[in-house]
C-alpha cells in the first residue's frame, strides 16, 4: 500500500502540524511524544479533521486535495479507526457495535463476522453490554468493529497506552494477528518505543507537529537522524564528542578525553553526538583478546531493574549505560562500585552531527 | 367538575401534547444546529429563540396576531390561497403554545446534543454512517433523557400558556378556551368555584409534568 | 424671631394643604366606548378647573369587579343599569347621586375592505359570516345588549356558533379592525371612531334593548366635593355637546 501524506499544513494549539512523508509499510508506527500532533494527523487521514492544506492519497485514490477543492467524506473513505478512548457506543450492545459499520456489500470472506470474532476471541461476550467488558475485551471489540466494516487502512491511535503490562503483552500477539491474518495496512501511533519495534516495518517520527524521521524501523532505531530523534527512540547513551581523525571510514571520537573508534559519518564532521544503545555494550571481567575496538575500564555507578533486564550506569571517563540479563549480573557478581570493562564494537557506536 | 370544565382540561392538554409533537423536528434540527456548528449568524438566531422566553407573552402574541392575521404575510396567504384561518380558531392555539414552549425544548436537547461525545460521532462516521444515520443512531439515543425533560418542560409550558393566547385565539368554551383562559375569565365574571377547580387541576398537571421532567434528568446515564 | 418662624411655617402648611385640597386627582372608571368622549370632556373640564382627571377605561363588568374589590374609583360610569345595580346592592355607590345619562345604538360593524352585506339581522346567520366579533355576551354590556337583541329576534341560537367573544366593546371593534373577522356588533359610537371599519346595519330602536348609561359617586371616594363637581359638569350642556358629537343619545 501507499499512502502519501503531502503538503500538509494544521495548525495546533502550540504549533502547526507539517507532514510530507509516503508511507509504504505493513504496519507504519506514528512515533512520538504526547502532544506532538500525532491524534491530529490520524484524524486528518480519517477526514474527521480538515487542515489548511492537504493533499492525501491512499494508493490511487486521492482522499483530500485543498488545492483543487476535494475532499473525500468520512464515510467513503474506508479507514477504520479505533481511538484512543476506543469510543464504543455505550447504547448498543456488543453485537450492535460490530455490526454498525456492516453493509451488505461486505462480501471478503476475510472479514467475515465468524472469523474476525474468532481471530480476537470475542465470541464469548457479543451478547453483552458495553459497560459489563473488561478493559483487554473492549480493546479486542474495537478493534473488530473497525474491521467488520473491511477497512483498506486500519488507523490505531496509542492502542495499549491504558493497559498495564500484563495486558499489553495480551493484546500485541492479537495485533500481530490482525497485521498478518487480515493485511491491510496499519498506522500505528504509539510514544512507546518497544511497540513499535515489535510490530512496525517503518516508522516515522513526529514531535512537535514535525517529520523529524521517516524509514525502516530498524534505520531510525540504529541511525537517528539527530540528537532528538536518538533521545525518542530510546538511545541511551548520548553524549558531546569531538572527532579528532578519520582514516579509512574509521573515526576516532574524543568524549571526554576518552577515545572511541566509529564508523566515519557520511557527511564530514567534527562537532557530533555520540549514541550508543544499552544493549550494544558488553561488560566483562577479563578481556584478554578481542576483536572490540573500544574497551572502556569504567565502574560501575548504579543498577537498576528495566522489566527482564538490568539497567547498568557506568562511569567510562563519561556516563555510559548497558543493558544486561539478570542471569548475567548475578553470574558477573556485578555491584555497585566494581570495576568492570565495558566493550563497544565500533559499528554500534552512531554519530550524529552536533 | 362540570362537563364544559372537563372538556376545556382535555382540550388544553390534548393541543399542549400536538403543540409538543410538531416543534420535535424543528427543535431538535435547531438544537443540534447551535450544538454541533459553526455558522454565520448563529448568535443572532440563538438571541431570536430565547426572546419568547423573556419577551412579554402578550407581546409574543401581539407578533404573532400580526403575522398569522388576515392581513399578515402567513396568515393572508393561508387565507387567500386556502381559505384557512388561523386567528380565533383552535389553532391559534396550536401556535401560541408551539411557540411559546419551543425555546425550553431547543435549550433542553442542545445541552444534551452537546454532552454526547463527539468522537462517537465521528467513529460512527468512519463506519460509514451517513450523517442521518449518526445522527438518529448515535447522537438522539445518547441525548435522549435530555430532550424527553426538554419536551416535558415544553409541555408544561404550554399547558400554563395565557397571554399569547389571549392575543390571538379568544375565550371561546368549547373551541379555544384553554385552562389558563378559562380561570382569567372565571375570575372575570365572579365564578370563583369554577375558577378554583380549575387551578387545583393546573397545579395538578404542571406538577405531574415538571416532577417527570426532573425525573428524566436524574436517572443514571450510561457509560461507555 | 421664634413666632415670626412658626408664622411663616403655617403659611406654608396651610398653602400645601390647600394645594391638595385645590387640586384633586380624580379616578374615573368608565366603559370602554366613553374613552375618546370623556376624555375631551376631561380635558375642557382641566381648564377652568385644577383637577386632574384619571380614567379607567374597560368593560363594565370588570370595573364593577375591581370596585368590589376596593379598587380606589371616585366615579363609576357604567354601560349598563346591570353593573350598577350590582354595585348598589352591596352599597358601594352613593344612591343620591346615581344618574342615567346616557344612550347608544347597536351597529353591525365589517372590516372597511369587506364586501358583506348586512341587510337584516338574520343574513348574520348566513354561510359567508363565519366570525362575529362581540363583547363576551356573558357579562360586558355591549355583549348582553347584542345576546338580548338577537334573542329578541330568536337568532342567538343560531348566531352564537359564530361569536368570538372579546374583552370588551373595543376590543371588537378591534378585531373588526384587523381584518381578522367577517363583522362585529359594536355600540354606533365605536364605530364612528374607527376608519377601518364601516357600518353594515343599524339596530332600529324597536329591535334593540334600552340602553343606558347610568354615572355615579363611589362611596368609598376620597375627594367627593371634587369627584361631584366633576360629575355636575358631566351632566352640563358642554358636555353634552362633546356626548352628541360622538354620536351618544343624551336620556332626558
Amino acid at each position: 500500500m501507499s499512502l502519501l501524506l503531502k503538503n500538509i499544513l494544521l495548525p495546533l494549539a502550540d504549533f502547526t502540524l507539517e507532514v510530507n512523508v509516503e508511507m509504504r509499510g505493513r504496519v507504519t508506527a506514528v512515533f512520538g511524544p504526547s502532544g506532538a500532533g500525532k491524534t491530529s494527523l490520524l484524524d486528518l487521514i480519517a477526514g474527521i479533521r480538515a487542515a489548511r492544506s492537504a493533499c492525501i492519497q491512499l494508493d490511487e485514490t486521492v482522499l483530500a486535495d485543498t488545492a483543487k477543492k476535494i475532499s473525500v467524506p468520512t464515510r467513503r473513505r474506508g479507514i477504520g479507526y479505533v481511538p484512543q478512548d476506543l469510543a464504543l457506543f455505550p447504547h448498543l450492545s456488543v453485537r450492535q457495535n460490530l455490526l454498525y459499520g456492516r453493509n451488505a456489500r461486505a462480501t471478503n470472506p476475510l472479514f467475515a463476522f465468524e472469523h474476525v470474532t474468532e481471530v480476537l476471541e470475542i465470541r464469548s461476550v457479543i451478547s453483552r453490554g458495553v459497560t459489563e467488558l473488561s478493559g483487554g475485551e473492549k480493546q479486542r471489540v474495537a478493534l473488530a468493529r473497525a474491521l467488520l466494516a473491511s477497512p483498506r487502512l486500519l488507523l490505531l491511535d496509542e492502542p495499549l497506552a491504558s493497559l498495564d503490562v500484563a495486558l499489553k503483552g495480551k493484546i500485541i500477539p492479537y495485533l500481530t494477528r490482525v497485521r498478518d491474518e487480515f493485511k491491510i495496512p496499519m498506522l500505528y501511533v504509539t510514544h512507546d518505543r518497544f511497540e513499535a519495534r515489535s510490530l512496525a516495518d517503518e516508522m516515522v517520527v513526529l514531535v512537535k507537529g514535525k517529520v523529524l524521521q521517516a524509514g525502516p524501523v530498524a534505520d531510525v532505531f540504529v541511525r537517528p537522524a539527530n540528537a532528538t530523534v536518538a533521545k525518542f527512540v530510546g538511545v541511551e547513551t548520548l553524549q558531546p564528542g569531538l572527532i579528532t581523525n578519520v582514516n579509512e571510514g574509521l573515526a576516532i571520537v574524543s568524549v571526554n578525553n576518552v577515545t572511541l573508534t566509529a564508523l566515519a559519518p557520511a557527511a564530514p564532521a567534527r562537532a557530533v553526538f555520540v549514541c550508543i544503545r544499552g544493549e550494544d555494550v558488553v561488560l566483562q571481567r577479563d578481556v584478554a583478546v578481542s576483536s572490540v575496538r573500544n574497551r572502556l575500564p569504567a565502574h560501575i555507578l548504579s543498577i537498576r531493574p528495566e522489566g527482564a533486564l538490568f539497567r547498568v550506569e557506568l562511569d567510562a571517563g563519561f556516563p555510559l549505560f548497558a543493558l544486561i540479563t539478570r542471569p548475567a549480573c548475578t553470574e558477573l557478581g556485578l555491584r555497585e562500585g566494581d570495576s568492570i570493562t565495558a566493550l563497544v564494537k565500533t559499528p554500534a557506536i552512531h554519530l550524529v552531527p552536533r | 367538575m362540570t362537563a364544559l370544565e372537563w372538556q376545556i382540561v382535555g382540550f388544553t392538554v390534548w393541543v399542549a401534547a400536538l403543540s409538543t409533537v410538531i416543534i420535535l423536528p424543528f427543535g431538535l434540527a435547531l438544537a443540534w444546529l447551535l450544538a454541533r456548528a459553526d455558522w454565520p449568524g448563529k448568535s443572532l438566531v440563538e438571541t431570536i429563540v430565547t426572546l419568547p422566553l423573556v419577551m412579554p407573552p402578550v407581546a409574543v402574541g401581539l407578533i404573532l396576531l400580526q403575522v398569522f392575521g388576515r392581513h399578515g404575510a402567513v396568515g393572508g396567504f393561508l387565507h387567500d390561497h386556502f381559505n384557512l384561518d388561523i386567528i380565533f380558531t383552535w389553532r391559534a392555539v396550536l401556535l401560541a403554545l408551539s411557540v411559546m414552549s419551543v425555546p425550553l425544548l431547543i435549550r433542553s436537547a442542545r445541552v444534551a446534543f452537546e454532552e454526547v461525545n463527539p468522537r462517537l460521532e465521528q467513529i460512527a462516521r468512519t463506519l460509514g454512517a451517513s450523517g442521518w444515520r449518526v445522527f438518529l443512531t448515535i447522537t438522539v439515543p445518547l441525548a435522549a433523557r435530555g430532550i424527553v425533560a426538554g419536551m416535558l418542560l415544553a409541555f408544561a409550558r404550554a399547558l400554563g400558556e395565557f397571554g399569547a393566547t389571549i392575543m390571538v385565539a379568544g375565550y371561546m368554551p368549547g373551541k379555544t378556551a384553554t385552562i389558563s383562559l378559562a380561570i382569567y375569565e372565571n375570575v372575570q365574571l365572579g365564578q370563583d368555584a369554577h375558577a378554583y377547580r380549575l387551578l387545583g387541576v393546573s397545579v395538578v398537571l404542571a406538577f405531574a409534568a415538571v416532577w417527570c421532567s426532573e425525573f428524566f434528568l436524574r436517572r443514571k446515564k450510561a457509560t461507555a | 424671631m421664634k413666632s415670626g418662624l412658626s408664622k411663616i411655617l403655617f403659611l406654608a402648611l396651610v398653602m400645601v394643604v390647600n394645594t391638595g385640597l385645590l387640586a384633586a386627582d380624580i379616578t374615573v372608571f368608565a366603559a370602554a366606548s366613553l374613552t375618546d368622549s370623556l376624555k375631551e370632556i376631561a380635558a375642557s373640564y382641566g381648564k377652568t378647573s385644577g383637577d386632574k382627571i384619571v380614567f379607567n377605561f374597560g368593560a363594565s363588568s370588570t370595573l364593577a369587579r375591581q370596585i368590589e374589590a376596593g379598587a380606589p374609583a371616585d366615579i363609576f360610569f357604567s354601560a349598563d343599569e346591570a353593573q350598577m345595580n350590582k354595585l348598589a346592592k352591596q352599597g358601594l355607590i352613593d344612591a343620591a347621586t346615581r344618574k342615567d345619562r346616557l344612550g347608544n345604538t347597536l351597529v353591525v360593524v365589517v372590516p372597511g375592505d369587506s364586501s358583506l352585506q348586512v341587510q337584516s339581522a338574520s343574513n348574520l346567520t348566513n354561510a359567508g359570516v363565519k366570525q362575529i366579533a362581540l363583547a363576551d355576551p356573558q357579562a360586558v354590556p355591549a355583549g348582553v345588549y347584542a345576546k338580548a337583541w338577537l334573542e329578541n329576534l330568536h337568532l342567538w341560537a343560531s348566531v352564537q356558533p359564530k361569536v368570538i367573544p372579546t374583552e370588551n366593546v373595543r376590543a371588537a371593534l378591534a378585531a373588526v379592525a384587523s381584518g381578522n373577522v367577517d363583522a362585529g356588533i359594536v355600540y354606533k359610537t365605536d364605530a364612528a371612531i374607527s376608519k377601518k371599519v364601516k357600518i353594515a346595519y343599524e339596530v332600529p330602536r324597536a329591535d334593540g334593548p334600552d340602553i343606558r348609561y347610568p354615572m355615579a359617586l363611589v362611596k368609598s371616594s376620597q375627594q367627593p366635593g371634587a369627584a361631584k363637581q366633576f360629575l355636575d359638569y358631566l351632566s352640563s350642556k358642554e358636555a353634552g355637546q362633546v356626548f352628541t358629537q360622538y354620536g351618544f343619545l343624551l336620556q332626558e
